[in-house]
């Protein structure tokens, strides 16, 4: 709809709606079926990537014992998420504060950068309106949740070691042990595996003629919750700054279209409104995914208990 | 009626009942938060964190909504 209207050459709302909000190839590259181009999207991803980088590199270059401003400002960032944000996760998710924390500083750079007005020469594109680039950051979330919850399962029968007869020569015992190695830790792989899905069952101890349909049901239940997790961060993070970018835009797309004072007043007006509560929304956003990210880590390392 | 009409429609109802429900969940959290501000103005700062928590979840339903009406709307 959006591209007919557009070929039909009408008004300036499409025009603006068209001029940031959609991804135009600045590098052609197809391997195969694939579309690889380097678009304005990942142009504008790789830049708020390189400015978080840099925010945190530069401030560790020089530390001094009175910090300037970036550097204090990069020290609160980091005191930030290893107090407030990964509140709950205590000794077993040190390695993951910083995780969240790149998280919640990307997006809120990703979200900030593009709320600055930029020429049209530029190509601007506010990244996290695609929903592909949410689904990407809630699937990295998505799988290390399952990762940890699988690693953390705590297997009721240990490994045992295995025990040859002593009268065998310790060439074919170390060979035995050698070649038996992978297997087995496919095996506790597996029965971790098993353990944890164990876990998205019913606790024991009802009778087998209740516990079968009802473990179905649970089972079910339960998968459809986890897999819910990542789509509910993507679409959440997706919508509410898509959602403030159309309407900023389309206001825009209105100043532009009558060009008369007493549309131009309230119009505008309002967009500079609407950019400081997208500001707000931009910062409130980034915090909700990172701490619902914590949540769901914290979830899966104190796996139910 | 076609269905581009029914379409369109269909954008324009669900955004419009979808921002029935969290508008009034959002208006009541911040109703209670502001209460429990006044009766204990030293716990402002945890209340607000857990009122914008809670806004920023229940705002998540009314986009799921709006999601859906984009898709409608200009995907298919």
């Amino acid at each position: 709809m959006l591209s007919e209207a557009a070929a039909e050459g009408s008004s300036k709302v499409v025009e603006v709606l068209e001029h940031e909000l959609t991804t135009q190839p600045l590098v052609d590259i197809h391997l195969g079926g694939l579309d690889l181009s380097i678009s304005n999207a990942v142009v504008y991803l790789w830049a708020s990537a390189i400015v978080v980088f840099l925010i945190f590199f530069i401030a560790s270059k020089r530390m001094r014992n009175r910090p300037g401003l970036l550097q204090s400002f990069a020290e609160s960032l980091v005191n930030f998420g290893r107090g407030h944000l990964t509140g709950q996760i205590g000794e077993k998710g040190k390695k993951y504060y910083y995780l969240v924390l790149t998280i919640f500083v990307f997006i809120l750079t990703t979200n900030l950068i593009g709320l600055i007005p930029k020429p049209g020469l530029m190509k601007p594109y506010l990244p996290t309106a695609n929903i592909n680039v949410t689904a990407a950051m809630a699937v990295v979330v998505f799988l290390t949740t399952q990762y940890l919850g699988v690693k953390n399962t705590e297997l009721r029968r240990k490994r045992e070691p295995i025990a040859l007869s002593s009268d065998v020569p310790p060439v074919v015992a170390w060979t035995v042990k050698i070649v038996l190695f992978p297997f087995r830790i496919l095996f506790t792989l597996l029965r971790k595996i098993g353990g944890y899905l164990k876990s998205w069952l019913l606790p024991p101890g009802v009778p087998k003629v209740l516990a079968v349909p009802l473990n179905g049901i649970f089972f079910l239940v339960h998968m459809v919750g986890e897999l819910f997790r990542p789509v509910s961060l993507s679409v959440r993070l997706f919508g509410n700054t898509l959602a403030g970018h159309l309407v900023i835009l389309v206001m825009l797309g209105l100043i532009l279209e009558f060009g008369k004072w007493f549309v131009f007043v309230p119009a505008g007006a309002f967009v500079v409104i609407m950019t400081g509560f997208e500001i707000f929304v931009a910062l409130l956003q980034a915090y909700i995914f990172a701490l619902l990210s914590v949540l769901y880590i914290e979830g899966a390392i104190y796996a139910g208990h | 009626m076609d269905a581009e009409t029914a379409k369109m429609l269909a954008a324009g109802l669900g955004i419009g009942l979808a921002a029935i429900g969290p508008g009034i969940g959002i208006g009541y959290l911040t109703g209670r938060a502001t209460e429990a501000i006044a009766r204990q103005p030293e716990a402002a700062g945890d209340i607000r964190t857990a009122m914008l928590i809670g806004a920023g979840m229940t705002e998540a339903l009314t986009l799921y909504a709006f999601v859906i009406s984009i898709i409608l709307l200009f995907v298919a």
